[in-house]
């Protein structure tokens, strides 16, 4: 392995640069002169070989490469094609394969800075200026081995709701102990507060029990309620936290009777609030976490409705969906009509997307600014749900849905509409700048609200709906985490929401690696996709740590020790908070300050490089000398 | 409009409907309907599902405009058979039409 790696530094050591110019289709071919390309890219110094293929990204196009390394014919490789983003790894890898050095790779893109926006003539000049740059660089590459991070065994899930237990249980699975933290006295989060899950109609308690259970009797997890985070540095493989724990505050005290009976290992279920996993702290202290991955479950809060929106606040009759859910769990189970604290209900308006899909304009902002321009997702299903169940068990029970769009998804969820239907409930639709209004009724209707609505399904005709109560079917939030986002620099999306690195491709990991995303903490998701968000965040989370060890690209900031004065301005450059640090070490007897990276942290930005007056850091695969290198190039190119 | 009245459903089924409330608003009716009159029989299935009995008695006429052709319940997604809900609200017009005075002058 040794051996073959140092290919471009063995004996017969001189550059010799290998061009691989790709015509992507016709991509490129169409508007770059390739074969002018090739005849004038085989002149620059150093090059030993220019070759083109119709895809360089394709297996021959691969192959090319590869044979060309493998005969010695070239020792650094230069690809000319698409942008890095897409498929630098491939030809990377491509070398690695052929027994060279991942890292004597240099790429042009010559796709989207070339041919995707220029044309003729000047698109084939631009494109030799890019090679020729990219060969001088190239010529300068010398080998460089990936970092190899220790990574402990272990992994740290923040909340305990339903995706916390999915993600610590898989993650125990796996063989890691976990460290699952929760603010609360209790395990199962906002999932806990639910009745029955649409669109199965599975029990809520059970759902979290079956997890509940295995996470109480699995010896590698470890439960901290009551804890919060408050200390938090380190990277990937090296985490370390510091939680503060609590006693509960006198609202979260459990009755005597729930407690778990002494020597019982059965989790406990208390109705709205979760399971109760072991003792709660009695005194305040801190704990410290030392760990290899952390996977935020933070989860969300429903939207609160402003005072007086649609009367909520303001008329008693008015509650919001998860209000009524735990209403109608607590309600007697039969009867032909649906009772509330000793009141007959027959008749229930029922109003969507309250607090989701908020327009500018229309809507008002919340008192920190803010709309809620995304779609819950999970509310018509669950308002669906609701209308079925109270019309099947109170079939004298009314109900109407005011909706925008009905937005059914998933498995099953349709099948809940037609469902609605079939139970004779009835849909009024309206335009978001014609909201429902809900009033107290004059006593015509028998009821003590009217909801009036101009129904988009009756031609724009103003309906009028007798009401009993009204539900307002609430969207997501994500919970209230600023202090985890400031400590842990989290990225935030534009709705509030935690963000991923990409959405399709990198879907569960933030930009810190290590650091992943389980639920609804990253956006409006159901119960089962919340599971497999952390199933998934388990599962890259399992593979980061597998090895032991974490391998990490090689582009960071190196010391020069001969150079390095210790001014610190390289400390004081840095972005990345620890990357860089003084220290003492002793050079001839004398004890002096010295700049040190620490690998792990450097993102490879050359902040510090800009600073340091002696030249004396440069960031490895992107030196100054490279840098000099390929100005040079394309300067000569323009004086010519 | 007066309040929507959900015993009207309840009450077709009287006159042969059973489907009322199956309709989801989409349309389909109206647009394969031959007689390319504005708005039939959706507007027609809107009022019964909401109860506005007197827009059905006012508007009655009209259900006679149908040709009983079957393309509405032939494409009707819903299943919800519109063509015989229009028959069946034909029966219901036709039983409360002298007697409540909706005789047209």
């Amino acid at each position: 392995m040794e051996e073959k790696r140092n290919l471009a530094s063995d004996g017969s050591d001189a550059p010799r640069v290998g061009i691989y110019i790709c015509h992507c289709g016709g991509n490129i071919s169409d508007h770059v002169d390739v074969e002018v390309l090739c005849e004038k890219a085989e002149k620059i110094p150093g090059v030993a070989v220019a070759r083109r293929n119709m895809f360089m990204c394709s297996d021959p196009g691969q192959e090319l490469i590869m044979e060309d390394i493998r005969s010695g014919k070239v020792n650094r490789i230069v690809v000319a094609s698409c942008s890095p983003s897409l498929h630098e790894m491939t030809f990377r890898s491509a070398l690695e394969r052929a027994g060279a050095n991942p890292y004597v790779y240099e790429h042009a893109n010559i796709r989207e800075q070339v041919s995707w926006v220029h044309h003729g003539e000047p698109a084939t000049e631009k494109a030799f200026q890019l090679i020729s740059a990219a060969a001088a660089k190239a010529r300068l590459l010398e080998p460089l081995e990936p970092l190899r991070v220790e990574a402990r065994r272990h992994a740290t899930v923040i909340g305990a709701g339903i995706a916390g237990l999915r993600a610590a249980v898989d993650l125990a699975d796996r063989g890691f102990q976990v460290a699952l933290l929760e603010k609360t006295p209790f395990a199962g989060g906002r999932v806990a507060r639910l009745d029955r899950l649409a669109p199965t109609g599975e029990a809520a308690s059970e759902a979290i029990l079956s997890l509940a259970r295995r996470v109480m009797e699995h010896p590698a997890i470890t439960f901290y309620p009551c804890a919060q985070v408050v200390g938090f540095d380190g990277y990937v493989g090296n985490f370390s936290l510091e939680l503060q724990v609590e006693p509960p505050a006198a609202e979260d005290a459990v009755p005597p009777s729930n407690l778990p009976p002494a020597g019982d290992g059965e989790p406990v279920f208390v109705p709205s609030r979760g399971v109760l996993l072991g003792p709660l702290p009695t005194e305040k202290g801190r704990i410290q976490v030392e760990t290899g991955v952390v996977v935020l479950a933070t989860g969300f809060k429903p939207y609160t409705p402003r005072k007086g929106e649609y009367g909520y606040g303001e008329l008693p009759e008015v509650m919001t969906l998860p209000q009524f859910i735990e209403a109608l769990r607590d309600a007697q189970a039969d009867g032909s009509v649906l009772m509330l604290s000793g009141r007959p209900i027959r008749s229930i308006a029922m109003i969507h997307c309250v607090g989701s899909r908020q327009i500018p304009g229309i809507h008002e902002e919340d008192a920190s600014g803010y709309l809620n321009e995304y779609c819950s997702r999970t509310c018509c299903s669950a308002t669906l749900f609701a209308a079925n169940q109270v019309r099947t068990r109170y079939p004298e029970t009314r109900v109407f849905e005011f909706y925008r769009d009905i937005r059914a998804y998933g498995r099953g969820q349709e099948e809940l509409y037609q469902e609605a239907a079939r139970n004779k409930v009835l849909f009024l639709r309206f335009e978001p700048e014609d909201p429902p209004r809900v009033e107290r009724s004059d006593g015509s209707s028998g009821t003590p609200l009217v909801v009036r609505v101009k129904d988009a399904l009756t031609f724009g005709e103003e309906v009028q709906v007798p009401a009993d109560l009204v539900v307002l079917a609430v969207g997501m939030e994500p919970t209230g985490i600023q202090d985890l986002v400031d400590l842990m620099k989290l990225p935030v999306g534009a709705d509030r929401f935690l963000l991923e690195v990409h959405p399709k491709l990198r879907p569960v990991e933030l930009a810190t690696t290590g650091l992943l995303l389980a639920g609804t903490c990253q956006a409006p998701m159901d119960v089962s996709e919340a599971c497999n968000a952390a199933s998934a965040a388990a599962s890259k989370a399992a593979s980061l740590l597998a090895k032991g060890y974490v391998q990490l690209d090689p582009f960071v900031a190196e010391v020069d020790m001969e150079k390095c004065q210790g001014t610190g301005s390289c400390v004081e450059a840095c972005l990345a908070d620890g990357a860089i640090e003084l220290v003492d070490v002793v050079v001839n007897g004398e004890t002096v300050r010295r700049a040190r990276v620490v690998q792990a942290l450097c993102l490879g930005c050359g902040a510090c490089v800009a600073a340091c007056p002696s030249g004396a850091i440069q960031v490895k695969g992107s030196t100054l000398a490279q840098f000099e290198a390929m100005v040079d190039a394309i300067a000569s190119h323009e004086a010519a | 409009m007066a309040f929507v009245d959900l015993s009207f459903p309840d009450e077709l089924e009287r006159f042969g409907v059973s489907t009322t409330l199956d309709c989801f608003n989409c349309g389909t009716c109206a647009a394969i309907c031959p007689l390319i009159y504005e708005h039939f029989p959706r507007q027609m299935i809107r009022y019964a599902q909401i109860g506005a009995r007197d827009r059905i008695l006012e508007n009655g006429v009209e259900l006679w405009r149908c040709l009983h052709c079957g393309l509405c319940t032939q494409t009707c997604p819903r299943e919800a058979n519109p063509g015989e809900l229009i028959l069946g609200l034909r029966r219901y017009v036709l039983h409360h039409w002298r007697r409540d005075g909706h005789v047209p002058s």
